[in-house]
This record gives C-alpha cells, sequence and structure tokens, in this order.
C-alpha cells in the first residue's frame, strides 16, 4: 500500500517535470465564429502548440452550444474569448463546482458597447467628452431629412440593440432634446453611415460595438456616460426589452460586457505551465482593432492574422510567455 | 506543369493593392464631390419629404378618398376601386397605416423619376441604333447585378436614408420602361410614317405624332414593369435606412415574427396588386381608345 502510494507520488512529480519539456497532450480550443475569437483562437493554437509542444486541434462554435459542450462533457478545453453574459448562470454554476476556470477575466481591453464619435469630432471638441455632454448639442449632427434636429444613428432592424438603444433614447429624453433616432436598416447601412461621415470629415454620433474592424479602420471613439449603471433589474426587465414592454426606462451607462477566457479542469491538470500564458494574454484594445482591419483588408482567414501578429507584433506576444518558450515559437514561425 | 492545373492569378498582393486602389480612387471621388452630388439631390429628398408629410399628415379618410379617385379615374371600374378602399382600410386598421405611406410615397416618386428618365432615354435608343447597342448591355447590367454591390458606393456618396433608396429602386426599376419605349417605337408600322412623311410631317412631328401614340400601350407595359420592380425592392431600401413596409419585414426576418412578416408583406402585395390593375387597365382603356381612334 505505502509503495502503491510512493510510486504514484512519484509518477505525479514526474509527469509535473515532464508536462513542460514535452507532452501537454491533446488540447482543444474552441474557434468561435466571428473575426476576434478565430484570431484568438488560432494564435493560442500556434503558442501552445510551438511553445507548449500541446497537439492543438481548433474546433468551429458559437458561444451557447460551445460552452454547453465544455459544460457536459468538458470538449473543447479551451474558449479563448467567451462572451459570458450569454451564458452567466451556468457559467457560475460549473466555476464554483470547478469543472471550468476562467482564467482571465479580460482578455482583450476596450471591448463592448456603447456610443461613439468620431475621431475627428473628439479632437475638435474635446470639451464635449461625455455622452451627456454631447446629447445637449443635437445641432452638431443635422439629421438630413429634417436639419433641425440631431441625428442619432441607432442599431438596425431587428438586432437585439435596436430595444436597448430606443429604450436609452427614450430614457435619456432625447426627443425632447432635438434628435431623431435614426435606424440605418442594416448592419451595411450602419457601416457606410459610418464610412461617409469620416472620409467626409463630417460629424457622427452613433451606436457600435468593440472589438471590430469598423472601429479600428475609423478610429471611432466611445463617450463615457456620466449616468452610473442603473441596476441589473432596469436593464434586464426594461432596457433590453422591446420598447412596449419597457414603461419607465431609466438612463444608464451600458451593461459590462465581460469576456473570458474559460478553461476546463482537465486542461490545467494536463497543461500546467500553459496557464501562466493564459493569464498574461491581454491583447490592448487598439491591437486587436488593428489586428481586424488587418483581417478585413487582406480577407484574411484567423490562422493568417495569428501569424501577422507573430510576426509583426513581437512586442506584445512575447510579455506573455517566459523567454525560452518565445524563442521556439519565433524559430517555429 | 503546375501552371496548367493552377490558373496563373495575380496573387494575392497585387490582388490587394488592386482592390485597395479601387477604394481609394472612390473614396477621393466622394470627398471631392460627394457634397455638390448630395447638393444635387436635396430637391428630390426634399420632395420626398414634402410628399412622405402630405400622405401621413393628411387625414386617413381624404388620403382613401383620394386614392379612390385615382384608381376610378384610371381604371373606370367599381371592382378595383372598391377592392382598393377595402385594402387600405385593412392596412390602417391593422396598424399599418404610416409604413404604408411611407412606401407609397418613395414609390409614386420613384416612378415619377424612372418615367421621366426612362422614356427619353427610350426614345433615344429607338433613334439610333448605335444608342441602342451601347445602352442595351448597361441596362442589363442594372437589372442583373446584386442590389448590395451598387448600394455601397451609393451609401458611400449619399449616406443612408431617402435618396439613396431612390437611386437603388430606380437602378433596378428603370430598365423595363426604357427597354419597352425603345420596342414601341421601333414597332411601329413603316407604312404609317412613310404615310406621315408624306404629309411633310417633321421629325418632331412625327415622334409625337405618331410614334408615341402609337407605342402607348408598349410604353404602358413598360410603366406597369417598372412600378412593380420599384415595389419589388422596398425591402432592399429599407436596409439602406428608407422607412416604410420594408422595415417591418426585416425586424420580422432577423427575428422570426412570422404574423409581423406576412401582414407587412401582404401590405407590399396589396400595393403591387392595385397599381398593377390600375396602370393596366388605363393601358388598355387607352389601346381600346386608340384603335376605335383608327376605325
Amino acid at each position: 500500500m505505502t509503495k502503491l502510494i510512493a510510486a504514484s507520488a512519484l509518477s505525479i512529480v514526474a509527469s509535473a517535470g515532464a508536462a513542460f519539456a514535452a507532452d501537454c497532450g491533446d488540447v482543444t480550443i474552441a474557434e468561435m465564429n466571428w473575426a476576434s475569437a478565430s484570431f484568438m483562437a488560432n494564435v493560442d493554437a500556434i503558442i501552445l502548440e510551438e511553445g507548449y509542444a500541446c497537439n492543438v486541434e481548433l474546433i468551429t462554435g458559437d458561444t451557447t452550444p460551445t460552452f454547453t459542450s465544455m459544460n457536459e462533457k468538458g470538449q473543447p478545453d479551451i474558449a479563448p474569448e467567451l462572451w459570458i453574459n450569454a451564458v452567466a448562470t451556468p457559467l457560475a454554476a460549473a466555476k464554483e463546482a470547478g469543472s471550468l476556470v476562467a482564467l482571465n477575466d479580460g482578455p482583450i481591453t476596450g471591448l463592448g458597447e456603447g456610443w461613439w464619435v468620431t475621431k475627428k469630432f473628439k479632437e475638435d471638441h474635446p470639451e464635449l467628452d461625455t455622452v451627456e455632454k454631447v446629447l445637449a448639442h443635437p445641432e452638431m449632427f443635422p439629421f438630413i431629412e429634417d436639419e433641425s434636429k440631431g441625428a442619432f444613428m441607432g442599431c438596425p432592424a431587428g438586432w437585439g440593440c435596436q430595444s436597448i438603444n430606443a429604450n436609452q433614447f427614450r430614457a435619456f429624453d432625447m426627443e425632447a432634446k432635438g434628435w431623431v433616432l435614426v435606424d440605418p436598416g442594416s448592419a451595411a447601412g450602419l457601416d457606410g453611415s459610418i464610412a461617409k461621415a469620416v472620409d467626409r470629415d463630417e460629424p457622427w454620433f452613433g451606436y457600435y460595438w468593440a472589438p471590430t474592424a469598423i472601429i479600428g479602420k475609423y478610429d471611432l471613439q466611445m463617450l463615457p456616460f456620466e449616468a452610473e449603471y442603473a441596476g441589473d433589474d432596469n436593464w434586464n426587465n426594461c432596457i433590453s426589452l422591446p420598447e412596449q414592454d419597457c414603461l419607465d426606462p431609466q438612463p444608464t451607462s451600458w451593461i459590462e460586457s465581460a469576456v473570458e477566457s474559460v478553461v476546463t479542469d482537465e486542461f490545467i491538470a494536463k497543461a500546467g505551465p500553459a496557464t501562466d500564458y493564459f493569464k498574461a494574454r491581454v491583447y490592448p484594445g487598439e491591437v486587436m482593432n488593428g489586428m481586424l482591419v488587418y483581417m478585413n483588408e487582406n480577407q484574411a482567414s484567423g490562422e493568417d492574422a495569428a501569424y501577422e501578429f507573430l510576426a509583426t507584433q513581437e512586442d506584445i506576444w512575447m510579455q506573455w510567455v517566459p523567454a525560452d518558450v518565445a524563442e521556439k515559437v519565433k524559430s517555429a514561425l | 506543369m503546375n501552371w496548367l492545373i493552377e490558373f496563373p492569378s495575380m496573387g494575392r498582393r497585387d490582388l490587394s493593392l488592386l482592390k485597395q486602389s479601387i477604394d481609394e480612387s472612390f473614396r477621393t471621388f466622394s470627398r471631392a464631390f460627394g457634397d455638390e452630388l448630395e447638393a444635387f439631390f436635396t430637391p428630390l429628398l426634399k420632395f420626398l419629404i414634402f410628399f412622405e408629410k402630405l400622405l401621413t399628415g393628411a387625414p386617413w379618410p381624404l388620403v382613401i378618398a383620394v386614392i379612390a379617385l385615382l384608381t376610378w379615374l384610371g381604371a373606370r371600374s367599381w371592382k378595383i376601386t372598391l377592392g382598393t378602399i377595402i385594402a387600405f382600410l385593412l392596412i390602417g386598421r391593422l396598424g399599418m397605416w404610416e409604413n404604408t405611406m411611407a412606401t407609397l410615397a418613395i414609390i409614386s416618386v420613384a416612378t415619377f423619376v424612372c418615367i421621366a428618365v426612362g422614356i427619353p432615354i427610350g426614345i433615344f435608343m429607338a433613334r439610333s441604333d448605335w444608342a441602342q447597342r451601347i445602352i442595351t448591355p448597361i441596362l442589363d447590367v442594372m437589372q442583373t447585378i446584386p442590389s448590395f454591390v451598387y448600394l455601397i458606393p451609393v451609401v458611400m456618396l449619399l449616406g443612408i436614408g431617402k435618396v439613396p433608396g431612390l437611386i437603388a429602386v430606380c437602378i433596378y426599376a428603370i430598365p423595363p420602361i426604357v427597354r419597352l419605349t425603345n420596342l414601341g417605337i421601333r414597332l411601329v408600322d413603316r407604312d404609317v410614317m412613310e404615310a406621315a412623311e408624306s404629309f411633310g410631317a417633321s421629325s418632331r412631328e412625327k415622334l409625337f405624332g405618331v410614334q408615341i401614340p402609337l407605342a402607348l400601350p408598349n410604353i404602358f407595359a413598360g410603366v406597369n414593369q417598372t412600378i412593380m420592380m420599384a415595389l419589388s425592392m422596398v425591402v432592399i431600401a429599407s436596409m439602406i435606412g428608407v422607412k416604410g413596409l420594408g422595415t417591418p419585414v426585416l425586424q420580422a426576418i432577423a427575428n422570426q415574427y412570422l404574423a409581423l412578416g406576412i401582414m407587412n408583406g401582404l401590405a407590399i402585395v396589396a400595393l403591387a396588386i392595385i397599381f398593377d390593375r390600375v396602370s393596366q387597365t388605363y393601358g388598355k382603356r387607352l389601346q381600346a381608345y386608340r384603335e376605335t381612334g383608327h376605325d
């Protein structure tokens, strides 16, 4: 009996020592079907494969199905960019049970939804640095169909964010302040209105989200709200519902968009040292947006972008890993 | 022998340079002339806004009465007139009045623009063979190019809203009126033309006195087609911010709202049937009148 325990203890010590050197085993990474997640998954794959000698497989997915699979089956091992608001309750339970672990609660900085203006506007009017201050000046954003009003570009019809913007529009009493909520009709319409405004140095004020290629390409600036976040009850039971179901919306800042890098307990067991990489891996918002612009302009896949990032942005990713791992990755590029 | 199997394409770098230079030159163009173009279209925008406000601001019984009167004048059929009144009452009852008026406004103006631009082009094509050779392939492109491809430059030049929507609608809807005007005039009997010539008619008199009147049934078929195609663009136009029946349809598609989609879709169909029956019967009456006139 004592022999057995000693043997197994020995083997644990041995395997812990060996994990770094040779064998982190088979690892699966969720490659979500949007650009930034695909890019991150590919960077993780290259670094784990070349730097930590893992055998990586990418698995395409989307937030809810991928999370369900991780929660139920323990596969895939890693979700590099998991938007946790969508899966808040079951994720909390899984964390409690220890089957899923968030290694990083902010893998990208400066992300989230909100109201943005063009960079030129922000430079020309440094004093208008919050949403509320801009709301006092509808005359700076003349609406083409009625020049006496200011145009606020909302979210396309039929998207979840449409209700949120319409309710916020009412919460901030924007109609009385001289604003019109413009429906851009589609993503193409929304993007086109930004492209037109920036290319012509016209002011633009409206809704968007990051990380996205549009934000990076046109360098839009998010405006902070002076209003505090008015609570989950206001947000979940009013602001995010269709207009007719939200009778008394309170002005609020945007709900915090939370993204985490979530892994399974099994991954932590087999890939020990690599967890440090995930803890250190934080993409600055501008860098992420810049990579999305690169993907957009070159029609690059997540894999192309990952190689481009590793080749050109060494000063960022070299900090995420120990020097010897960095060397291994570098020599493999 | 690799080049036989793999097409010697330009390569990613060159291709991306080519695309970027096209984008860049369009951006330069948009920066240089965008404001002028916008100013050029301002009267049209003003008219569109005025017309929409007129339709949505007027009392609804008056609007229905005017539409019924126009239907009667066009179709001279109490069945079609009654059907129109019922259709509009239903539309209002089901809460689609404002969107229907917005759609009606943009479709009417689009039809008007298409006729005003299309018929002269059709006449020009009919009178010159080389013009026909050049314009026909352009019309082919206009009818077949996916709408989203030309929406991109239109939105970059003019932004989103009514005018770019109107242009998108017209690009798609104008070819039939041009083609059928051209065809109608070319089909006018040569004997009739010779007779007109022998009476010493000038080319202007021949055009307005003989060719256009005889081509009217064809021209009306063109107008009818143009209206139908304009209506089928309602949903696409709403994708670049044109208000109207297309917006709830888009919303219904995105959210799987069955009833909302069907109701607004049917309202578009109702408008289409009314426009179609009225313009067709008007065209037919015109034809009958001409025929009796010949006897």
